[in-house]
């Protein structure tokens, strides 16, 4: 058996342990006290488990931290080194929960190994309360050693949850092998002195899980939302798809609950002499099934527990359609079907629920609701449904930065123009040999693509329209590059709307970022000043530039003082810039002598008709959350007075925060 | 002695020792803390002279105050990289600098109060 096999071995044996620990002190307590023989001989087999799950838990917490050892230091024979398990005891935070949690555990087993005779019912409920304390902070503290604990931000917020989630397990799940035992001792011909106890305590867990199963689903949910986050992650991830697993089991499980809790347990105590006898073996046989399931879940748990969380993973989608709204083609009468489709559909679940708590014809309202539901879903549903890829919801691992815009620029020259275009506007020399007309790419529309439809669209072709696939030229950080530049199109399509004016609290157009240089200073990006500085970038040529940009050096120390800095880029290059400007007026802002190719290159693409002719000089005012919100351009009026910048400047000064920052990559 | 006797005294260690590694936690977080001030200020308020070489671009020159505005590379223990303004030892120093000059020069003083001591050029910018 493989080392990665026997570690998780380990792992499933040890959390399942403690799960049962927890599960028996709190169903002993639950259960109270009794002195039919029955009930001891249960509870005496109990105490002879228990202490053999407290063995199970220790040395199975000791394989884990050895398998920890060797996973930390990726080489298998170190499981079996003694100084690199201290080390991975002493210095990661795995070593400091593992410590803890086994100065508790050890304590919880000698507790149950040295138990001295209970002579009082304050020895047994200490002894059972002191298991439930010992076990049930072993278990949740597990929360701390997991991906909860590694939730940025709110990390103990998650781990809290977690905690309550594997607590709630601990008591619902742990308490079923206990229960099951008991209730199969009971339903025996000799077992009749403990049946009263036995429906009682069947009772009370029956209230009581129903309060944890609760308890897991919502702690459940939270986490799920914490380690997924979406849909595409749930439905194309391999966390998403252990998760999804996970939930497979439990449905059966619920199924199970809800049968022995509606239908067994009321038989339990039927007015028959009986008593429910064969209800209490068939109860006790489905509990047995639940508790298996329950141990198959722990399994999954185990497997997840060592997958990267769905979150961070790249997302690989598996069906051919996504639904999107608005959708990206405009599809008539979309707009009324969806309002129609949706009321129709808020009818069946209105049904749905009115049918829950109807006595009468139940069954016929429900179905008809049902009925409802999908037909209204029917309606509203198809038109909003769009193509999609397996890398649809794949995140673009370059940033959305001048450099990579730039390089997609070039990159698009050589290998697209000649069918999209130069201006990308799909009329490019050799579209009409081809079977359909190329897309046109600086259209609006293309922006409501995902950046991972591109992404596929680019590497694989689309097939029939004389689209061919560049999987096998670009590299893929080269064909991201060509998606950010695509973005880029698409985003200055919507920049035309931009003027010298800020509109008041609406950033909507994300400045990428960019990285620079002045002479041999250390290089500062556009994200630096998130946050804290407005920036007013400049792209600009000599000489014409000349006056204006001594306009604005005289003017520095109160753009500075305003929260604003300048950062002037030429369009040339850069060669010898500084030294061009001259000396006189003095300008002291940084004037990139390194990046400014890059920072044109992207930054071009967002002035007024910005293909056809080259920049000259144009200027862009860039907000604290890394938002494009103003643009001048000389031929304008408003900033050649250096006040109306600043009046620009100070809109921006008295906007309260209502967008989040800019994203660093292309969606 | 009695199974909750026992049990009691034991949760009672358990809390005491809870406490006492909390506050023991605490304290050695506030005395690191204090450490790293201590570190800092003393770095800062080192009295002894030093010297650095430096790489920058010229960015302005005005005699009148014996000034060189320069945009400079990392400090290391001084200052990051900036525009800033420096003094010159001698006016002759900074005799045929122009403004895009990729410069090396020497600082030396007390910080916060250092010299530019010597220049070299190496190109334009």
């Amino acid at each position: 058996m493989s080392m990665t096999a026997l570690g998780l071995c380990a792992r499933w044996t040890h959390v399942g342990a403690g799960v049962f620990l927890v599960g028996t002190f709190a169903f002993l307590l639950l259960a109270g006290r009794s002195d039919r023989l029955t009930v001891v001989a249960w509870e005496r087999r109990l105490t002879r488990w228990t202490r053999w799950a407290a063995g199970l838990l220790l040395l199975s917490g000791l394989l884990s931290l050895s398998y920890q050892a060797a996973v930390v230091t990726g080489r298998s024979e170190d499981a079996l080194s003694a100084a690199t398990m201290l080390r991975v005891a002493g210095a990661t935070q795995f070593g400091t929960v593992w410590l803890l949690r086994h100065g508790l555990l050890l304590l919880l087993a000698g507790l149950i190994l040295l138990r001295e005779r209970e002579e009082s019912g304050w020895d047994w409920a200490a002894f059972r309360g002191e298991g439930l304390l010992l076990g049930g902070t072993g278990l949740g503290l597990l929360a701390w050693a997991g991906h909860a604990a590694a939730v940025e931000p709110g990390g103990l917020a998650a781990a809290g949850a977690d905690a309550l989630h594997l607590l709630a397990v601990g008591v619902w799940l742990g308490g079923l092998l206990p229960l099951a035992l008991l209730l199969r001792a009971a339903g025996q011909e000799v077992g009749a002195d403990a049946r009263p106890f036995a429906v009682l305590a069947a009772r009370s867990f029956s209230q009581i899980s129903l309060i944890a199963v609760l308890a897991v689903a919502a702690t459940g949910i939270w986490n799920a939302s914490n380690q997924i986050g979406n849909v595409a992650s749930l439905l194309g991830t391999r966390y998403g798809h252990l998760l999804l697993l996970k939930l497979g089991l439990f449905v059966p499980i619920l199924a199970l609950a809800a049968v022995n809790r509606l239908r067994l347990l009321p038989a339990l105590s039927g007015e028959a002499e009986t008593v429910g006898r064969p209800a209490m073996r068939r109860l006790a046989s489905f509990v047995a099934l639940e508790s298996a399931l329950g141990a198959a879940i722990l399994g999954v748990v185990i497997l997840m527990s060592v997958t990267p969380p769905g979150r961070h993973a790249e997302p690989w989608w598996p069906l051919p359609f996504r639904f999107a709204y608005p959708p990206p083609h405009d599809v008539a009468g979309a707009g009324t079907r969806l309002l129609v489709g949706s009321q129709v559909a808020l009818v069946g679940v209105l049904g749905l629920v009115a049918g829950w708590f109807l006595g009468w014809r139940r069954r016929l309202v429900v179905g008809v609701a049902a009925a409802v539901l999908v037909a209204g879903l029917g309606v509203a549903l198809p038109p909003l449904a769009v193509e999609a890829y397996p890398t649809t919801y794949r995140r673009s691992p370059i940033p959305y930065q001048a450099a990579s815009i730039a390089d997609g620029r070039h990159l698009y020259a050589t290998h697209c123009a000649a069918c999209h275009g130069r201006t990308a506007e799909g009329d490019g020399p050799d579209a009409a040999g081809l079977p359909r007309k190329p897309a046109n790419l600086s259209d609006p529309h293309v922006g409501r693509h995902t950046a991972g439809d591109l992404f596929w669209w680019l590497t694989r072709g689309i097939p029939g329209s004389g689209m061919s696939g560049f999987g096998d030229r670009l590299s893929e950080a080269e064909r991201w590059d060509v998606v950010n530049f695509l973005r880029t199109v698409s985003a200055a399509g919507r920049a035309r709307g931009l003027t010298a004016v800020v509109e008041p609290d609406r950033p909507w157009l994300v400045a990428p970022d960019f990285t620079y240089a002045v002479g041999p200073g250390a290089s500062r990006s556009l994200k630096d000043y998130r946050g804290r500085r407005l920036v007013l970038l400049v792209l600009f040529t000599l000489p014409d530039s000349r006056p204006r940009l001594g306009q604005l050096a005289r003017n520095y120390d109160i753009l500075q003082t305003m929260g604003a800095d300048v950062v002037a880029a030429p369009t040339d290059g850069g060669d010898q810039i500084i030294s061009r400007l001259g000396a006189s007026p003095r300008i002291l802002f940084p004037v990139v002598t390194d990046g400014a190719r890059e920072i044109v290159a992207a930054y071009s693409l967002f002035q007024p008709a910005a293909w056809r002719s080259p920049p000259t000089h144009v200027e862009y005012l860039i907000d604290r959350q890394g938002y494009l919100r103003a643009r001048w351009t000389p031929d304008a009026r408003d900033w050649a007075e250096a006040t109306g910048l600043l009046a620009e400047i100070q809109q921006l000064n008295q906007e309260t925060i209502s967008v989040p920052p800019a994203e660093e990559h292309v969606h | 002695m009695r199974l909750w006797k026992a049990i009691a005294l034991l949760n009672l260690a358990l809390g005491v020792g809870l406490l006492i590694g909390y506050l023991w936690w605490g304290r050695e977080a506030s005395r690191l803390r204090q450490e790293t001030t201590l570190t800092i200020q003393a770095g800062a308020a080192a009295l002894e002279e030093r010297e650095w070489a430096v790489r920058g671009v010229v960015r302005s020159v005005i005699p009148e105050i014996n000034v060189l505005v320069v945009t400079h590379e990392d400090i290391p223990g001084f200052m990051p990289s900036m525009t800033m303004g420096f003094r010159a030892a001698n006016p002759k120093l900074y005799a045929g600098v122009q403004v895009g000059d990729l410069i090396r020069f020497t600082l030396k003083g007390v910080p916060p109060n250092v010299t530019i001591v010597a220049i070299t050029r190496e190109g334009k910018s």
